[in-house]
């Protein structure tokens, strides 16, 4: 499925990306104006997604096309990481960086297989560690959030 | 400056305390992330780049380059130890090396693969010297049309060798180069598909970007099995000694890998990984007894060693002299160096030779620091790879976040670095290679202002472009090599291993 829906999703988003470069002012040969090189541009990526699209629904895409399907505990793994990687983004301008980080780390320890104790444990450990690397000693300016 | 004095020079630059100091770190952070599968130089380059913003050009690029070139030392650990490529540029060498384990030579494997690697690194860094200073006497006189020649060549040819089908690595250039015309235009000022974002305006970022294809994704491969743990076989010290036989045997594959590695890191593609495929056919070719190969062969883990670092300082090469990177490794140092202001290209050797010169003295006694560290430090190395690999998969996300939001301090990056890690993640498991986006993303800004000042020179004309004696022998030499291999391969009748898509 993957195969199949990848292409077409970059499909249309080269129509839309043509759709708005030929909005931009084009100039000419001579002197190509900002949309210019983006239509160019364009142009070729239409081309190839329309191939690869067409070469994925004759099933013609050779090697690794078909994803095998995952096991079902290892699809539930990989979707709580990115779950947890856009909860923290989510997050973080309201609850501040130590806080994002120990939910983050305690969250995906815990579903990747270790035990309640250990994933808060090193929860709090790498939320702090980190803060005081990064925030203290590089001097990031991470979100210290409301409290 | 000759070599011998800008080496000499080098040498001055680089034995400051600092210098060293980020030797020693970048090494030491290439051989972890070697040994360790899953994570990769890439990712790491692209994670520590942010922290280089402190310190001093030269040292920036000392310590990045030092995770480049010390990855492929680490890598081999893991192949011959495991049976696990430690890194992409290591998957040939669990062919012959981890059957040598398996027949008690564990030890003689690591050291060939040691020395293999620092001896072609030391080659490799003699090839850079030479080859950067007679590249960048012919760059001067390039103009844009050349400068266009060589980035829409290097995409074709990129995409010819990154392995997989070409179609999918079209598919990734014309993503790489749409992605590069969002922002400012370089020339008019004008915003372009920002949908009305600020933060767009400056583009998308290159690092997270990175970061998400090579971190992320990768860790989200690691996340599937959940808890793992390698079985690792234990080396004793002792056993770590060649005998003489396996040293003779070494000898000249050592000597093949490191120069075919060199010469296809000159050439833009996943070079690390392309040269131990080549390297290792040939030294299958050229063997006596051909059919041994996959049983513990020492030919077959010298050879893919040298050859793989002699490809990273190949690498190099376009970076330091035209100031155009060919592969994502190549593109973070140009984005280090950049950000200090300075652009990496003919004039920099001669401009900033503390840079040029202190950068090619690193490498030198990075690689002595290096033959230190995995040969008799080995077993240190090798019990990071008993960490437990679910903690340390949070951690490197954990790291990846942090490190994507310290570039610029902006939510922004955070997204694309979740984005492009699920979708990195998606192509891997397409099998397909991201590094012709990673690329086409870089080169794409460059290609589209050489273009635009190349047609303003030709009046329009596009013959003028292709047919200026210099930019005409460019293309011609891209189309010799996108076109040479598979009609020589068509006269012969036989199809050369592919090699597989980088992990």
């Amino acid at each position: 499925m993957l195969a199949r829906t990848v292409p077409l999703v970059l499909l249309a988003a080269s129509a839309v990306y043509l759709v708005l470069a030929l909005r931009l002012p084009f100039g000419s040969a001579a002197k190509p104006g900002a949309g210019f090189y983006p239509v160019l541009v364009a142009v070729f990526a239409l081309a190839v997604a329309l191939a690869a699209t067409a070469s994925a629904f004759r099933g013609a895409a050779e090697g690794g096309a078909g994803a095998e399907p995952l096991e079902p505990a290892a699809r539930r793994r990989v979707v709580i990481s990115v779950a947890a990687l856009a909860a923290f983004c989510l997050i973080l301008p309201w609850v501040g960086y130590p806080a994002a980080a120990f939910a983050f780390v305690a969250v995906v320890l815990r579903y990747l297989g270790a035990g309640w104790t250990a994933a808060l444990v090193t929860g709090v450990l790498s939320a702090a560690g980190s803060y005081g690397l990064f925030a203290s000693l590089l001097d990031v300016p991470l979100p210290r959030g409301p409290w | 400056m000759g070599p011998l004095d800008g080496l000499a020079y080098g040498f001055s630059i680089a034995l400051l305390p600092s210098n060293l100091f980020a030797c020693f770190v970048g090494v030491l952070v290439g051989t972890v992330v070697g040994v360790l599968p899953g994570i990769g130089p890439v990712g790491a380059m692209a994670l520590l780049l942010p922290s280089t913003f402190a310190m001093q050009p030269a040292t920036a690029l000392i310590m990045l380059a030092g995770i480049y070139y010390g990855a492929m030392y680490g890598g081999s650990t893991t192949s011959i130890l495991v049976n696990v490529p430690g890194e992409a540029g290591s998957v040939v060498t669990l062919l012959d090396g981890y059957q040598m384990t398996k027949k008690g030579r564990a030890g003689a494997a690591l050291t060939i693969a040691a020395v293999g690697s620092f001896v072609a690194g030391t080659i490799g860094v003699v090839g850079i010297m030479l080859a950067s200073g007679w590249l960048a006497d012919v760059a001067i006189q390039f103009g844009p049309p050349e400068y266009f020649a060589i980035t829409l060549g290097g995409i074709l040819l990129l995409s010819r060798l990154s392995g997989g089908s070409i179609l999918n690595a079209f598919v990734m250039v014309a993503l790489g180069l749409a992605l590069g015309t969002v922002g400012m235009d370089s020339i008019s000022a004008l915003r372009r598909f920002t949908f009305g974002s600020v933060q767009l305006a400056q583009g998308v970022e290159l690092v997270p970007v990175i970061m998400g294809v090579y971190g992320v994704a990768e860790v989200l491969l690691l996340a599937e099995e959940g808890i793992a743990k390698a079985q690792v076989a234990t080396v004793k010290l002792r056993e770590l000694l060649p005998t003489r036989e396996e040293w003779r045997r070494s000898t000249m594959p050592i000597a093949r890998g490191s120069v075919v590695g060199f010469l296809t890191g000159l050439v833009p593609g996943p070079a690390a990984v392309l040269s131990t495929f080549i390297a290792y056919t040939l030294e299958k070719r050229v063997s006596k007894t051909p059919e041994k190969f996959g049983t513990g062969m020492v030919e077959g883990v010298a050879g893919p060693e040298a050859a793989n670092n002699g490809a990273t300082a190949g690498a190099m090469v376009p970076l330091l002299s035209l100031g155009i990177p060919f592969s994502p490794a190549t593109a973070i140092l140009l984005g280090a160096l950049v950000v200090h202001g300075l652009q990496p290209g003919p004039l920099m050797i001669s401009q900033r030779p503390e840079v040029f010169w202190g950068f090619i003295a690193s490498m030198y006694i990075g690689n002595v620091m290096l033959l230190i560290l995995n040969l008799p430090l080995v077993s240190v190395f090798v019990t990071v790879l008993r960490l437990p690999q679910h903690v340390l998969a949070t951690l490197v996300l954990l790291l990846c976040l942090v490190g994507a939001f310290s570039l610029s301090n902006s939510y922004l990056d955070l997204w694309v670095l979740v984005i492009f890690g699920v979708f990195g993640y998606v192509l891997r498991k397409l099998s397909v290679d991201p590094s012709p986006m990673v690329v086409a993303l870089v080169l794409g800004p460059m290609m589209e202002k050489t273009l635009r000042q190349a047609l303003f020179l030709t009046r329009g004309s596009v013959v003028d472009l292709v047919t200026r004696p210099l930019s005409a022998a460019i293309f011609i030499l891209a189309a010799a090599a996108l076109f040479g291999p598979p009609l020589i391969r068509l006269a012969r009748g036989r199809r050369a291993p592919e090699p597989r898509p980088a992990r």
